[in-house]
């Protein structure tokens, strides 16, 4: 069996040369026959996305997509630092 | 002087999916700052057809906008192209330069460029073995020394370096330590500490933290869009 270290290894390079993705801020570790991914991006189905490029990497694996969709907010008065 | 307020963001990564989805958060901007700063990662992949939706994003705001690419910018082999449709909306591109804004009478310094890897101090790539690693620590040394000039000769009230990659370790906190040596150098510290700068801002490093310091004390933002959560940190010099 292919050693865990190397199959997440394989995704993260996997997300970050695809085209369809090119991301390279997700940290990938895979656990107890599971691929975890877990980072931040600006929508739903860029969110989707990746699990499908990760998936078709590692197949066999159950894929735990545990991304955060980031909802940009307005910037807020009292947020602004005086340097 | 007045004080001077900065927005600054980088890494909104957009492409054609996110059209428009920017640019509503800029609608009072005018009201919140004298001037917008792009550090770089504009696009996702560096393709004309994202930096066409860039251009649309950031044209026509009532304050002036000052951009740098970043490595995401360069992936295509398209930079140059890239560059100049920015600057036919009106965006001042920095390929490790200077440009002097006046705001209200005063003089507002900005040197910037995408900056580079190599690690930081103690514990970096160095300019020996192979020429692989000659490149890639020349790449860097080359921005700093540019850098450095420019800075040297920026006459200006108010001094800010932009960049895409870190020049320090503090605002990195979040990533894996492994990466360092592909988030920044040292190198482009050393050279702004050396001619002084009131601000350092960057992007590049998603999982970082916003706020750091260089070693000669000269304040540093990461303004990656991930890591503020909103549309543009602000700031006051
Ligand atoms: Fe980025
Ligand atoms: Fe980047």
């Amino acid at each position: 069996m292919e050693a865990p270290q190397y199959v997440a290894a394989r995704v993260q390079s996997a997300l970050a040369e695809d085209e369809r993705t090119h991301e390279l801020g997700i940290r990938v570790d895979v656990r107890g026959g599971q691929l975890f991914l877990r980072g931040r991006v600006t929508g739903e189905e860029r969110r989707l996305l990746i699990a499908d490029v990760a998936r078709e990497a590692a197949p066999g694996l159950t894929v735990r997509n545990e991304i955060v969709v980031m909802e940009v907010r307005d910037p807020e008065p009292g947020q602004e630092e005086t340097l | 002087m007045r004080e001077l307020r900065i927005a600054a963001v980088g890494d909104v990564h957009l492409d054609e999916s996110l059209r428009g989805r920017y640019r509503v958060h800029l609608r009072d901007i005018g009201e919140h700052a004298d001037v917008l700063l792009l550090a770089g990662d504009l696009t996702r992949h560096g393709t004309l057809e994202e930096a066409r939706v860039v251009a649309d994003e950031f044209r026509d705001l009532p304050v002036p906008v000052v951009a740098v690419l970043g490595n995401h910018d360069h992936h295509s082999n398209h930079p140059a192209e890239i560059a100049a449709m920015l600057s036919e909306v009106g965006i001042k591109v920095l390929h490790d330069e200077a440009v002097v804004l006046d705001v209200d009478g005063a003089r507002l310094g900005v040197v910037g460029g995408k900056g580079f890897g190599g690690g930081y101090a103690g514990k970096c790539a160095s300019d020996f073995g192979e020429p692989e690693i000659k490149a890639f620590v020349g790449h860097t040394k080359r921005i700093a020394d540019r850098w450095r000039v420019a800075l040297k000769e920026l006459d200006a009230d108010r001094r800010i370096v932009l960049s895409h990659y870190s020049p320090v370790k503090d605002t990195l906190i979040g990533e894996p330590l492994e990466i360092y040596p592909f988030l920044g150098s040292y190198l482009l510290a050393e050279a702004v500490d050396a001619e002084g700068a009131d601000l350092i801002v960057h992007g590049h490093a998603h999982a970082g933290t916003e706020r750091g310091v260089t070693p000669g004390g000269i304040r540093v933002r990461n303004v990656a869009l991930p890591v503020l959560g909103r549309a543009y940190g602000l700031y006051r010099l």
